[in-house]
């Protein structure tokens, strides 16, 4: 891989909220509190299986999509500094806690490293999200490097400029 | 229609593998920005590169199988033409992950907002 795309393999996203960095981070690491927003929807029923929250520690939780086979989540903590530095190996799972590819994208990277930064705010929180591929395969990488190099070059909102976006491509292989 | 990337498929689109695959090359992403410029042959391809033809067939050909290229049937030239829509759905695969997540923000601003309704001023020093 070339030294430019190295650069490339972080997918960050940031985001304000109107409260304190300590109620935030609550928000994160409380699992009664995580299960009231972690889903795609309110349809969704998230259930935290197994909360350890320590360095090394494990969270298992499963996420129910009304009467389909419940989809499994694994992170294991590698930092936690309240209330500003929180930092898990993300995985999937199947039900005997083996941790799979994503279906939909078999080339996704296995494990990310998710990191959430808090710091303080004039309008009270800025939570920086920060993904990264874990001990990715070659493929891996490549998968996540097409996908957070456009996203990170602000190319998430629309696809009206592609010639400049091939130009990029091309210039990140020079 | 939301796409939900992180496994529990509502809109499974195999093709998209054979687009990162097809892009996660050099060279392959080089012949691409030349054929943004417009359709070319393979010997008009070669030309910038230090690269046989058959080599640079070889490319087409994967970028053919990912969707991303069409040749065209001008005679012996088969002029090659960028397909654009492939690129799109994995803009699409993307843009479904910040999707995710934004939608889970949108819920925890929620959540913090009845929690300092709950709370007041409580946890205002932090």
């Amino acid at each position: 891989m070339a030294e430019a795309e190295r650069t490339a393999t972080e997918f960050v996203l940031e985001r304000v909220f109107a409260a304190p960095p300590k109620m935030v981070w609550r928000t994160w690491t409380d699992p009664e509190l995580l299960v009231r927003w972690y889903k795609p929807n309110q349809t969704c029923q998230t259930a935290v299986l197994e909360h350890d929250l320590r360095p090394g520690g494990v969270m298992r939780y499963e996420m129910r999509f009304g009467e389909m086979p419940p989809h499994l989540e694994r992170w294991e903590f590698s930092v936690i500094d309240p209330p500003r530095r929180l930092q898990w190996k993300h995985m999937l799972t199947d039900a005997d806690g083996t941790v799979v590819g994503n279906p939909r994208m078999p080339d996704w990277p296995r494990m990310m490293l998710t990191t959430i930064e808090l710091s303080a705010h004039p309008e009270g929180t800025l939570q920086r999200l920060v993904w990264a591929p874990l001990d990715a395969t070659e493929d891996e990488l490549a998968c996540f490097l097409r996908a957070s190099s456009q996203s990170g070059q602000g190319w998430a909102s629309g696809f009206d400029n592609l010639g400049e976006f091939l130009r990029t491509l091309a210039a990140e292989s020079s | 229609m939301v796409v939900e990337p992180f496994g529990y498929a509502i809109d499974p689109s195999p093709g998209l593998n054979a687009v990162f695959g097809a892009l996660s090359d050099p060279t392959r992403r080089a012949i691409l920005a030349r054929l943004v410029e417009g359709e070319a042959s393979v010997g008009e391809i070669a030309a910038p590169f230090s690269m046989s033809q058959p080599a640079v067939s070889k490319h087409l050909k994967v970028l053919e199988r990912a969707g991303l290229v069409e040749r065209g049937i001008d005679g012996a030239r088969r002029p090659a033409r960028l397909r654009p829509e492939p690129l799109a759905a994995a803009n699409t695969w993307l843009e479904a992950y910040r999707a995710l997540w934004e939608a889970r923000f949108a819920q925890l601003d929620a959540l913090l907002h009845e929690m300092a309704c709950e709370s007041g001023q409580e946890d205002d020093d932090g």
